[in-house]
């Protein structure tokens, strides 16, 4: 009589359990990775703000960079590269700022809280017909540390981290 | 006592010799400055040059129809016809800067704060131009104060284009500081 209330107990355990478990799955299920062997970055652009264009080809540049480091793709390609259109499995990484504020070194060292730049870059990236097929909000921070063009940099990890969970 | 003298005699001519060359030393070096007015020495490559690090100090120059950046022994070389954009830009930057710049920072007593104030001022060089198979490079030079423009100008006389005209920047340029007088 009591190892069947034991063995029942445990039964009701281990079926909360195997519940919670298919509950979990479903939802972490995975969103279908972007299959790409190559993709091409093209130029950032600022249709809503003023972006300096030393920010602009810094944020380019550092995108490149970090997605080349990623070794995720067979081949990086730039904006206007033309062997990109004979790529197969070709993902475009879109990039538009829609938020800028240009901070201070200076005040960030002597205060540490007050002069941080941030950049807000929506990324989008398409197919070669256009179909997006993922698309993020990204923010660029500089804080504590480091010129304002560090903010370019730390928006490229974080883009680059996108790329390594979404590409497969 | 004759050794002493000529002793004395070798001793007035070395220093007859080092005053001579301290004072040829300058005018030698300002004539190869002016024999390449299109040169400037000093030069960051923040980023974007192929093969390069980031924030590399070394010569930036225009001749031949490229623009050359001198680090050591490496040579970038960009044809000026290639470069679709040239944009002046002023910042600031930290007059001790790297490691030590940083370490600073934590000195006693907000020393390193107090240290972190000496700014200078800097002209910033953005260029945009194109690789043979069409892919959009990007390139950020810092320049001392005021010579940014310079360069823009000696890029464009290399065949480099732009959209902003180099008259049209000094005329920016010239405008707030009026504003402040």
């Amino acid at each position: 009589m009591k190892w069947t209330g034991y063995l029942s107990a445990l039964l009701a355990v281990a079926l909360v359990f195997v519940f919670a478990g298919s509950a979990a799955t479903t939802q972490d299920k995975p969103q279908a990775k972007i299959q790409a062997s190559a993709i091409q970055i093209l130029m950032v652009t600022s249709d809503e703000v003023k972006l300096p264009i030393a920010f602009q080809l810094a944020l380019y540049e550092n995108l490149i960079e970090q997605v080349q480091k990623a070794n995720k793709f067979s081949h990086v390609y730039r904006d206007g590269d033309t062997a990109a259109a004979s790529a197969p499995d070709l993902v475009i990484l879109h990039s538009n700022v829609y938020g800028f504020k240009q901070g201070s070194e200076g005040k960030r060292q002597v205060t540490t809280v007050a002069g941080a730049t941030q950049i807000k870059v929506h990324c989008d990236f398409t197919d070669k017909a256009g179909k997006s097929e993922l698309a993020q909000d990204v923010t660029g921070n500089v804080r504590f540390i480091g010129g304002n063009l560090r903010a370019t940099f730390d928006f490229a990890k974080k883009v680059t981290q996108i790329i390594v969970t979404n590409v497969q | 006592m004759k050794m002493p003298r000529a002793f004395l005699a070798l001793c007035a001519a070395a220093v007859i010799l080092i005053g001579v060359a301290s004072f040829s030393a300058p005018c030698l070096a300002q004539d190869a400055s002016a024999a390449n007015p299109m040169s400037f020495a000093e030069t960051k490559q923040v980023l974007g040059l192929e093969g390069l690090k980031h924030n590399v100090m070394g010569t930036l120059a225009a001749e031949n129809g490229s623009l050359v950046f001198t680090k050591g022994k490496k040579k970038v070389v960009v044809p000026a016809a290639s470069i679709t954009e040239v944009m002046t830009g002023k910042d600031t930057e930290r007059t001790i800067g790297g490691t030590v710049g940083t370490l600073t920072m934590f000195a006693p007593y907000g020393g390193g704060r107090f240290l972190s104030l000496f700014r200078t001022k800097i002209d910033t060089l953005s260029l945009e131009y194109s690789d043979p198979s069409g892919g959009v490079h990007g390139v950020v030079f810092a320049l001392s104060e005021g010579n940014a423009l310079g360069a823009k100008k000696a890029l464009l006389n290399q065949g480099a284009k732009t959209s902003v005209p180099p008259e049209a920047e000094a005329d920016a340029q010239a405008k707030p500081k009026e504003k402040k007088q």
